[in-house]
């Protein structure tokens, strides 16, 4: 795989090292910046990306480099202020809400470094929670693939138990399950090992890697340089730019 | 599991906060439903003895009383000389008022207090022709009314009807009064019935026998069968007839001629008061109790209606005092929602974030809280409904307020409570769904 991250503003930068087949997700030039305490902050200065389909990206940095600004934006968490970021050729910074909610419960996957699950519900309702977006109940097939899922991260039979009744690594992978249950495109990881012990940490990162070898494309937001070279790809970031 | 499943439970596992929520509107709903049970059915009653009263007149003797009370232990009222009505001249007099036509009925009245198999009970005479007039709603369960043959079998519906039981058939006739007879009619300057007691057109009541109509609860009381002997001073009367309930003051007295009263107890042409009843379509009842004030100096006069209304005015002042309170509780419970909302909107900050990472529209999450506050007010308007009607029935019960009138189960009332109680929390969660929907999911998620 050839790196496309770049931080030259100019889209044939960005797809020089262009790469076999045409990328699932491309940021061209994508800027960002907050005011904080009345201070403007750039946190993305013009930051370029390709993705391709089946592809396993990791973008590490430091602290305040941008990497979890940049996933944000990549995954429709937050919008860029500039710039231009396609998926599968449809302009996302243009999309309305609604095709953003689509495209987040049909084709992205997000886990993070808390596992973000809701404590009043099991592990196999945690799963299932990408269904449950409307009145329509949940399928027995639905429920089928949670268990699989489930199952897949080796929590076939903790699918009862509320998140309180699991470990953080457990947590973690009901997370996963969840990203996995809705057969998404594209799964946007943001520091998925942070907050485990090194040990729950690798057994995260090798089901992340199962993950991908399935054909699921990855993007990975790291500090951990180990974790980061399972990667297809690494994207170093230092203040608002790629390097 | 749906979406549903998110809000409920969430509210189980705030399952105290659910319950603080659920119980301040539960009490709002019971306080409201059951003061409107409750004020409807005495409203009924009350409405069915209006209807049933017309616009009666009470005309009564001016009495002194006094109320006496020493140390805060009530004595009760003692009435100083008890004033009758001669009941011959009064009748005159009201015959002779410019509004006559406008008068129905003149029924006087005699009430004397006896006692029967150890009990004290009223014993009032009247006019029955009279009487039956103006209660179109007595209905007589067993034998007949004094003077009349009881009715083959009793028929369906409320009024006056006689019914025959096998008891009747043996029961001795009831024998003539040895008083001396009614006044006659001839000597009446008006040419009313039963001696210018009944106003024109009306029929002659002409019995004074001493046949006696016993009130259901009396009855039941002095355990009375037809046949039976009542002793009145030193006669006695004989039972002709039992009451069915009417739920006025009837059922606990018995109910015998007035002119055989009248002689028992020595008070011949005496009437404690009369009861007019004027034509009631458009009547000027003001102007008829003018009239009658005029005819009749040192007489009080009052109008039924007025009193039944004055009570009316009293269950609706309640009615509304309960019902500002129980707007009150309601508000308080909206306010609570709206604040435990908001707050929650504060701690599931995260977990909004995901929902919207998962997908979940703006609109989802909206629904998501507007359903826990919805859950809430529709379980405290199904448990306060269900609550309210239980706490009425066993107020209504204890206090003997329904004056006839019944309490009945309304399932659509129900159904309709449960709604605007949903509505009304879901009205109260609005802002705070709005603005768990308005969050973005880089707000709550992430680590910038």
């Amino acid at each position: 795989m050839n790196t496309a991250a770049t931080a030259a503003p100019d889209l044939g930068a960005a797809m020089n090292a262009s790469i076999d087949q045409a990328p699932i997700l491309h940021a061209v030039d994508v800027t960002k910046s907050f005011t904080q305490d009345g201070t403007p902050t750039q946190a993305l200065k013009g930051v370029s990306l390709s993705v391709a389909p089946g592809e396993f990206v990791s973008i590490v940095g430091r602290s305040g480099s941008g990497k979890s600004t940049f996933l944000s934006v990549l995954s429709t968490l937050l919008r860029p202020d500039s710039g231009q970021l396609t998926y599968n050729g449809f302009d996302l910074t243009t999309a309305s809400e609604a095709d953003i909610d689509g495209l987040r419960h049909r084709d992205f996957a997000v886990i993070f470094q808390f596992h973000y699950l809701l404590p009043y519900l099991t592990a196999l309702e945690n799963t299932l929670l990408p269904f449950m977006r409307g009145l329509k109940p949940v399928s027995r097939a639905q429920k089928e693939r949670a268990r699989e899922c489930l199952e897949r991260v080796g929590l076939a039979d903790k699918g009862h138990r509320l998140p309180g009744q699991l470990s953080g690594g457990e947590q973690q992978r009901v997370a996963i399950a969840r990203a996995l249950v809705k057969d998404a495109q594209i799964l946007f990881a943001d520091e998925p090992t942070g907050s485990l012990d090194s040990a729950t940490g690798s057994t995260v990162m090798e089901l992340l890697s199962q993950i991908h070898k399935d054909g699921l494309s990855v993007v990975m937001v790291t500090h951990n340089e180990q974790y980061a070279s399972l990667s297809d790809r690494v994207v170093r970031m230092a203040d608002g730019l790629v390097v | 599991m749906n979406i549903l499943t998110i809000a409920l439970r969430n509210s189980r596992k705030k399952w105290v906060r659910t319950l603080l929520l659920l119980l301040v509107f539960t009490l709002g709903v019971v306080s409201i439903v059951s003061l409107n049970f409750v004020s409807r059915v005495v409203g009924e009653g009350l409405e069915k003895k209006l209807v049933s009263f017309g616009a009666n007149i009470l005309v009564s003797p001016i009495s002194e009383k006094l109320t006496v009370s020493y140390g805060g232990f009530a004595l009760g009222d003692m009435l100083f000389d008890v004033n009758y009505l001669d009941e011959r001249d009064t009748i005159a007099r009201i015959d002779a008022i410019a509004l006559r036509k406008n008068i129905s009925v003149i029924a006087p009245k005699l009430v004397v207090m006896d006692r029967v198999q150890g009990m004290a009970v009223a014993i009032v005479g009247v006019r029955f022709a009279q009487e039956k007039q103006l209660k179109s709603y007595w209905d007589v369960a067993q034998g007949a009314l004094p003077g009349e043959e009881p009715a083959p079998a009793k028929k369906a519906g409320g009024g006056m009807h006689a019914a025959s039981t096998p008891a009747s058939a043996h029961t001795p006739p009831p024998t003539p009064a040895p008083t001396p007879a009614p006044i006659p009619a001839e000597t009446s300057p008006t040419g009313l019935a039963q001696a210018a007691m009944a106003p024109l057109g009306l029929p002659k009541d002409t019995y004074s026998g001493n046949g006696v109509l016993v009130g259901s609860a009396a009855a039941a009381k002095l355990n009375l069968k037809l046949g039976d002997k009542v002793p009145l001073g030193k006669t006695h009367m004989l039972v002709t007839g039992i009451l069915a309930p009417t739920g006025s003051e009837d059922d606990n007295v018995l109910l015998a001629d007035l002119t055989f009263v009248q002689n028992a107890v020595g008070r011949t042409g005496k009437a404690n008061f009369l009861e007019v009843a004027a034509l009631c379509s458009g009547c000027p009842i003001e102007d008829i109790v003018n009239q009658l004030g005029a005819a009749l100096p040192n007489v009080e006069i009052k109008t039924l209606r007025n009193i039944v209304e004055q009570r009316m005015y009293s269950v609706h002042f309640v009615k509304r005092l309960i019902l500002s309170v129980s707007l009150v509780i309601l508000l308080t419970g909206c306010s609570m929602v709206g604040i435990s909302m908001l707050s929650a909107v504060n701690e599931r900050k995260k977990e909004i974030g995901i929902l919207r990472s998962l997908g979940f529209s703006r609109r989802a999450v909206f629904s998501i809280f507007f359903a826990e506050a919805a859950s809430i007010g529709l379980l405290a308007g199904v448990v306060g409904y269900l609550a309210g009607f239980a706490v009425s029935f066993r107020i209504l019960q204890v206090l003997e307020l329904s004056e006839g009138a019944t309490l009945s189960f309304e399932p659509l009332h129900l159904l309709a409570t449960a709604v605007i109680l949903a509505l009304l929390t879901s009205l109260a969660s609005l802002v705070p769904a709005w603005k768990a929907a308005a969050i973005e999911p880089s707000e709550a998620l992430v680590t910038l």
